[in-house]
């Protein structure tokens, strides 16, 4: 009898927030996987990594120290060079924006809720031995503070609000720089030319495959779903890296195919949408999910989980390491298009060139509910697109799995009318 | 075509500049043994008291003349001076500032120290913008001593020895001559005072220019009166730097690898024609481009030369990479 009993299990709190997050991210996963036509063979790798890490929570980097970011501006580049891998925490579960919600007023961001939900729970495939955090939104910047309070060792990266200014950049360079000391300081490790040289190397090349999987999606029949393409982006953030490139390859190739064959990963006549916003992130795709179930299809996108992870590259005049750390700061800081910035006509300019080269037929701009810049950036977007004559939707959405329907009805009448547009324009 | 365009666009533009700069330089330096003669009318700082130069800095034969006296300066008798300064335009024209970022010897020299302080690992200076801001400035003081003194000579108002002012204090006169072994530049002229203040601050600005272009990229440019001279005329050229800037994404790789640190070729996305006083149209923004067709090369409206992923990639490479086990 005793035997029995103690053979029964009862779940511990972390084993049930795991189930949770797997029931989570097996939703989305098979969503992904059987609502729409024969996925890509090469995708099968993703959605096998995103099954290992969400839902059996295995971890990946045993064998390396993990820098913990919480936002796109913390230099891979750097991380890489000094032995240690990048993690992006960036979190999408509802599971962890629930728990949360208990540490933060009610009105904040769900990205941030989630982020610092995982933290509380500690309850990570790959913990972080370190975690930097760039000081960008106000929301972000503060969870430093809530984070350091849960015994996290933490690295606060002054990051300017502005950009245009050579004082900004001068500032961030030296951020950078005192990063690059502190980090190598603390892991022991120093940067050497050579180093900082093969990974910025290893890097650029995984951002140049990315540029070429990324523009195969300018044919006219686009040859991968949004949806596949934020799957592979996001996996960016906690894959190794060597993994990812050579996971990428094999798709451009059978992507490449798919052009040739003129397969359309939606239809025909399936409206094409440029995605711009607070950055969605697995498993939360429930708006480019409703897009394109909605019979219309992803080209491109302008969010930090994606399209501006990768865009912008680094280019070096003198290889120095001096002169390489400086250049890797360029990156991050001039070509960014973060509403955090005090202007972002660049933002704009930025989404209409992108229905321009994409050929999109209309933008769909999403915010999360409590992300404040996104949501005060949407009037001058709306503006500027209403000038360009390119039909947007602005839509406000939370982590919450009971939002469907009402989202549902407001994207399907957008699309329809792009739809309609189409049709009177041929 | 398209292979011919592709081929440009993924070129490694460092070795092409490397060997044209040495072409030019051996033409303009060396020119005389070959019998080479192109001139006196030449946009660059060739210099003339360079007895061997196969074309001759047209700053030299230009104070020469403008130091006439008045009546005759603006007599008949000046129709030279005219065709002279027309065919300086012509020259120009046709490379527009090229013409320092490839064909001049003063600043191939420079581009030579860059290339040793880099064998010695020594990491380059900037200015910062506000330094930047004002020092540009010198070379329109500097155009202006070109065209003012020696008609102030004319004048009477001036003695002889400002006739060639702005020569006694460029660097020019005492480095070119040594690559054919002259020498005799290197003195103080200790026949006036006049004449000794310029030849002594002729020999602490040639210090400056050793010393300045090590340590910072085309350190001399900043201040040279012959790029204020053709940034008036830039605008009439047949080669032209253009820039759509509704394709930049204001990255700055272009101002990261600018020799000039002009930082509008980065952040400026309304102006076309994106040709800086202070350019030396060495076309490495160009190079260093990674967004498709935002900045290029044109040849009356023609793109030669433009910016492109694959190009970027090539010259960065970042187009190959392998694993290797670590």
């Amino acid at each position: 009898m005793t035997k029995e009993i103690n053979k029964h299990h009862i779940e511990t709190p972390k084993e049930k927030q795991n189930r949770h997050k797997a029931m989570e991210a097996a939703a989305v996963l098979e969503k992904i996987k059987h609502e729409f036509k024969e996925p890509a063979k090469a995708m099968d790798y993703f959605y096998d990594l995103y099954d290992k890490v969400h839902c059996k929570h295995e971890a990946l980097h045993d064998d390396k120290v993990k820098v913990g970011t919480m936002c796109i501006q913390v230099p891979a580049e750097i991380v890489h060079a000094l032995d240690a891998t990048p993690i992006r925490l960036c979190n999408g579960f509802y599971t962890d924006d629930e728990i949360g919600s208990d540490l933060l007023p009610q009105k904040s961001c769900p990205l941030v809720k989630a982020t610092i939900g995982h933290f509380v729970s500690d309850n990570f495939s790959d913990k972080p031995d370190v975690v930097i955090s760039p000081t960008t939104c106000d929301q972000k910047a503060k969870s430093g503070a809530i984070i350091e309070e849960r015994g996290y060792k933490l690295f606060d990266m002054e990051f300017p609000r502005t950009k245009e200014s050579e004082e900004s950049r001068e500032y961030w360079r030296r951020s950078v720089r005192k990063f690059t000391a502190q980090l190598s300081n603390d892991l022991n490790k120093k940067l050497t030319r050579k180093k900082l040289k093969e990974s910025i190397t290893k890097i650029g090349y995984a951002q140049h495959l990315y540029h070429q999987l990324n523009s195969l999606r300018k044919n006219e029949n686009a040859p991968i779903l949004g949806v596949d393409m934020f799957l592979v982006t996001n996996a960016f953030f906690f894959d190794n890296i060597n993994n990812w490139i050579s996971a990428i390859k094999p798709l451009i190739k059978e992507m490449e195919q798919r052009v040739k064959d003129e397969y359309n990963a939606a239809h025909k006549r399936s409206p094409r949408i440029v995605y711009t916003g607070s950055p969605p992130i697995f498993p939360n795709l429930k708006i480019p999910l409703t897009i394109e179930e909605s019979d219309a299809i992803i080209v491109a996108d302008e969010t930090c989980s994606s399209n501006r992870m990768f865009n912008d590259m680094v280019s070096v005049d003198e290889w120095f390491v001096n002169d390489m750390v400086d250049a890797v700061a360029d990156r991050y800081l001039k070509g960014c298009t973060c509403p955090i910035f005090t202007k972002n006509s660049d933002r704009i300019r930025r989404i209409v060139e992108l229905v321009r080269d994409y050929k999109a037929d209309g933008v769909v701009y999403q915010a999360f509910a409590g992300c404040q810049v996104y949501e005060m950036e949407q009037r001058s977007v709306l503006e500027a697109m209403e000038k360009e004559g390119i039909p947007i939707l602005y839509v406000e959405s939370d982590y919450s799995p009971n939002q469907g329907g009402q989202l549902t009805t407001r994207v399907e009448a957008f699309i329809e009318s792009l739809k309609n547009r189409r049709k009177k324009r041929i | 075509m398209k292979k011919i365009r592709d081929y440009i666009n993924n070129a490694d533009i460092r070795k092409f500049r490397f060997w044209l700069q040495l072409f030019f330089f051996v033409i303009f330096v060396f020119g005389a043994y070959f019998s080479i003669d192109l001139g006196h009318e030449i946009p660059v700082l060739s210099c003339g008291y360079d007895r061997e130069n196969g074309g001759m800095c047209y700053f030299l034969p230009l104070q020469h003349q403008l130091a006439r006296p008045l009546d005759l300066l603006f007599s008949v008798a000046s129709i030279t001076v005219l065709i002279g300064f027309l065919t300086f335009v012509l020259w120009f024209i046709v490379f527009n500032k090229a013409w320092c970022g490839y064909a001049c010897p003063l600043g191939t020299m420079q581009d030579w120290l860059t290339s040793l302080r880099k064998i010695f690992g020594i990491r380059f200076s900037t200015y910062n913008q506000t330094q930047f801001d004002k020092l540009k400035k010198i070379k329109y003081f500097m155009l202006a001593l070109v065209i003012l003194a020696p008609i102030l000579v004319g004048m009477g108002v001036l003695g002889g020895e400002w006739r060639t002012a702005f020569c006694e204090i460029c660097p020019g006169r005492m480095i070119t001559p040594l690559f054919v072994g002259d020498t005799s530049q290197w003195t103080i002229d200790f026949s006036s005072k006049s004449a000794m203040v310029l030849t002594a601050l002729g020999m602490i600005i040639t210090g400056l220019f050793i010393v300045g272009s090590f340590f910072k990229k085309r350190f001399f440019c900043f201040f040279c009166p012959m790029s204020a001279m053709h940034y008036i005329f830039s605008d009439a050229a047949l080669i032209r730097l253009k820039k759509d800037g509704d394709k930049c994404t204001k990255c700055g790789d272009c101002y990261n690898v600018c020799d000039m640190q002009i930082k509008d070729i980065a952040d400026d996305v309304e102006s076309t024609n994106i040709l800086r006083d202070d350019c030396t149209l060495c076309m490495k923004c160009v190079a260093a481009c990674p967004e498709d067709d935002a900045l290029h090369v044109d040849i009356l409206n023609m793109k030669v030369f433009t910016s492109t992923k694959d190009g970027f990639a090539k010259r960065m490479q970042v187009n190959k990479w392998e694993a290797k086990d670590d």
